[in-house]
């Protein structure tokens, strides 16, 4: 046997195990065994956990001698499957492949089990019905993860040991390469479920907020539409609207917006007519009170900007800190955008709700004033596109 | 010598499946379409019919149909891709007069069993 190949297949499985690609590891290996030992046939059943079953999923060699694809299995309950999910290839052969030839010359002896013999002889069966004469279990752990089946020798020699020893050790980089895959696959349904925990958590969150305040039911829900139609539109002309990171920052921002209301008194927030200089600021205070209850949350990151400056002016006459023009972080324009447009639409005690086109004839005046023009002129065109 | 046919429009399987039961003493004819097999079964009046459901053309239903029609004693197996109580074939192959059904992938131990206790019955 060449030492080539060997080196090769080598770094090809190191290297698939990182990428956590068995499939193509698997490929890669049947074939390279196929093509540089010279076999008839090479072939692997893989565990598949739905029906706990082998499938014959990889197979390389001559028309009529390969098991085509996807056309055999074995069950658990397979001869061949239990002789070593029992680890019976512990106990017979020191190397862990069955070799059609030992098994039959075992078969033969006197001093084995009967039971062992009973699931030596149905493996040696099984071997015969895919016309294998060499069997590489792969193992992680004690999990059997997969069997390489290979058939005869286009010339017709036997295996040297040597040649088994290196296809045993081929068979446990793709059973760690299997595994591999799975943890990552794993990993990452953890995350998503712990980022849907997240998301939900924050929309209850917003809901105990519109619950409070009586005046503004809904209004987080469509504050958080419009400020999505808003991104979705600056992201053609703003690279920073359009990263996905980005917008979910403004959409959990849009949630929270007024998460601080929670700290207002609800006799304030649902009074029966006009509020007071001081009603006014204590309701002011909301940005603010927002920001510490959210505090420890630290992976809120940006998201807490926008919660804290929502009520800031482009010409600088907002709270809580005045800021203007583009100290103004985008997040924030955004939403003061979506909110002053939607809370237009909303009957108040003091005045009548705004139709949708005294709305945005009313941002269109305050553009520049209170609001970013670029943003304002996003509104605008969605509202002109009866987009919103 | 028993007289199988084998009928699948994929050539990998065609040609394992006839190499497989050529080894049990069984001579093997080929179909790679429902319309051949349906012409071939008139020749050759084969002991037993091994046929896909999933083919281009006429799928193994339709040719179960049609060899059944011209004679009702053929004995046909049906392979298919899932359980075929899911696609609610089994039913249809079963009134057609089926002799049974494996499906794929399957256990060739199974394959080997069935085939060869259709063809001594």
């Amino acid at each position: 046997m060449a030492i080539d190949y060997k080196k090769e297949l080598e770094s090809a499985s190191k290297t698939m195990i990182l990428i956590h690609d068995p499939n193509a590891l698997i490929k890669i290996i049947v074939r390279m065994i196929v093509q540089k030992v010279k076999l008839r046939y090479a072939g692997i059943l893989l565990h598949q956990k739905e029906g706990d079953s082998y499938i014959l999923t990889v197979s390389r060699g001559r028309l009529g001698i390969r098991i085509p694809e996807g056309f055999a299995r074995m069950n658990a309950d397979n001869p061949l499957i239990s002789f070593f999910r029992e680890r019976k290839d512990k106990e017979l052969f020191r190397d862990g492949a069955i070799v059609y030839k030992k098994a039959k010359k075992i078969l033969n002896r006197k001093n084995i089990s009967p039971h062992l013999k009973k699931v030596l002889r149905g493996a040696v069966y099984q071997m015969e019905i895919f016309d294998a004469v060499a069997c590489i279990p792969s193992y992680f752990r004690d999990d059997l993860l997969g069997l390489l089946l290979m058939g005869k020798k286009n010339n017709g020699r036997e295996f040297s040991q040597d040649e088994l020893n290196f296809f045993s050790a081929l068979a446990s980089d793709v059973a760690m390469a299997i595994r591999n895959a799975q943890l990552f696959k794993e990993i990452e349904l953890e995350l998503n479920k712990t980022h849907e925990l997240f998301l939900h958590t924050t929309m209850a969150l917003a809901a105990a907020v519109d619950a409070k305040d009586h005046y503004t039911r809904g209004h987080i829900g469509r504050v958080t539409d419009l400020s999505m139609k808003i991104a979705g539109e600056l992201g053609k002309i703003n690279t920073k609207a359009a990263d996905p990171k980005f917008v979910e920052s403004l959409y959990i921002a849009s949630l929270l917006h007024d998460i601080g209301k929670i700290g207002i008194p609800g006799a304030i927030l649902n009074k029966d007519g006009p509020l007071t200089d001081d009603e006014r600021k204590l309701i002011r205070d909301h940005a603010v009170i927002g920001v510490k209850i959210l505090e420890p949350i630290k992976e809120l990151g940006e998201s807490v900007l926008g919660v804290k400056y929502h009520h800031e002016w482009y010409d600088g006459s907002g709270y809580p800190d005045g800021l203007k023009e583009k100290q103004i972080p985008l997040i924030a324009g955004i939403i003061a955008v979506a909110d002053t447009f939607d809370a237009m639409a909303i009957d108040r005690p003091y005045r009548r709700a705004l139709s949708k086109d005294q709305a945005i004839e009313e941002i269109k005046k305050q553009s520049g004033k209170q609001f970013d023009p670029q943003i304002a002129s996003i509104i605008i065109k969605l509202y002109q596109e009866n987009k919103i | 010598m028993a007289k199988l046919l084998i009928v699948d429009d994929e050539a990998d399987i065609r040609e394992f499946a006839a190499n497989f039961f050529s080894k049990r003493k069984i001579e093997v004819i080929t179909a790679s379409s429902g319309e051949e097999a349906v012409e071939i079964t008139e020749k050759h009046k084969p002991d037993l019919i091994l046929m896909d459901i999933k083919m281009n053309g006429i799928n193994g239903i339709e040719a179960l149909r049609r060899i059944k029609e011209k004679n009702k004693d053929a004995k046909v197996i049906m392979v298919t891709g899932r359980k075929p109580e899911d696609e609610g074939s089994f039913d249809q192959c079963q009134r057609l007069g089926a002799l049974g059904y494996v499906h794929k992938p399957l256990e060739l131990g199974e394959l080997e069993r069935v085939v060869m206790s259709a063809l001594v019955k």
